[in-house]
């Protein structure tokens, strides 16, 4: 698995490739608590790119779920782009489709947390 | 005349055979994986059934689904099963006819009870970051059974369509 960050408008993008499965996952959570752990309170934006994600299992979706509920209590956002169908299948069944927002377009996606502020 | 190789995939203590089996029909095709009790090797076991479903000619809603309830029960095994002793075995069967197709893990840990596992979609559960490996076994598989006080799971699914 490949993950490349950058920033986007104050946006934190991680555009993420490969299968996030059984110890791959660990990378991902590296990242992201990274990511979490150098941002001050509250400053935490980040948007999770899944176009090039083609399989993940539950691990992954429990790093997903561990850095929402992480940033959310710093007052800060995750979100997702681009979830692929096997992914958003797993994210439905799980009932989770409320919890995380997802979005196709990637300015859309940017432009939902200029608008929060 | 290269130096050592440190890639721990070149190391890879894992046995594969295929073959018959005396537990079923004549017309079924055995696989036997048996790898070391590591989540590095999760990625054996997605090739293999990534290979295995495209084979049997499983469309793709189907794969998917097999491919994840296999990596679930892989990483059940290796992690809570086996806890990751590297010393304890996990082994993986795949029963493969042209109707559908078996799988079952084995791991050599302390077992579990299903009854005990705490359902994912309960409120108080959904923003768990653990606890829905069992459960997608059973929303993907069309039958998940339990067998030697839980150390044996054995996951069918067959095909929508039969050519």
């Amino acid at each position: 698995m490949n993950i490349n960050t950058r920033q986007k408008e104050g946006v934190t993008v991680l555009d993420i490739e490969g299968r996030i499965i059984g110890s791959e996952s660990v990378a991902l959570k590296n990242i992201i608590a990274e990511e979490i752990g150098g941002a001050e309170t509250g400053d935490v934006k980040m948007l999770l790119n899944m176009k090039h994600v083609q399989a993940m299992d539950s691990s992954g979706l429990g790093i997903v779920i561990a850095a929402y509920t992480s940033v959310q209590r710093r007052g800060g956002r995750i979100a997702l782009l681009n979830v692929g169908g096997n992914i958003n299948s797993l994210i439905v069944i799980s009932k989770l489709f409320t919890i995380f927002d997802r979005y196709d377009d990637e300015e859309e996606a940017i432009q939902s947390f200029q608008e929060e502020r | 005349m290269g130096g050592r190789v440190s890639d721990s995939r070149i190391n890879l203590d894992s046995r594969i055979s295929v073959g018959s089996h005396t537990m079923t029909k004549t017309s079924d095709q055995v696989i036997h994986i048996d790898l070391p009790s590591s989540t590095h090797f999760v990625y054996v076991i997605d090739a293999i059934i990534s290979e295995i479903v495209s084979d049997m000619g499983f469309d793709k809603e189907e794969s998917e689904q097999i491919n994840l309830a296999v990596i679930e029960a892989a990483v059940n095994a290796i992690k809570h099963g086996n806890n990751e002793d590297s010393s304890k075995r996990t082994r993986f069967e795949f029963i493969l006819n042209r109707e559908q197709l078996t799988v079952v893990v084995e791991d050599q840990g302390a077992g579990f009870n299903r009854e005990n596992v705490e359902n994912p979609l309960d409120p108080s559960n959904l923003l768990k970051s653990s606890g829905r490996g069992i459960f997608l076994m059973e929303t993907c598989m069309d039958s998940v059974t339990y067998e030697a006080s839980g150390r044996i799971v054995r996951m069918v699914k067959s095909k929508s369509s039969v050519t």
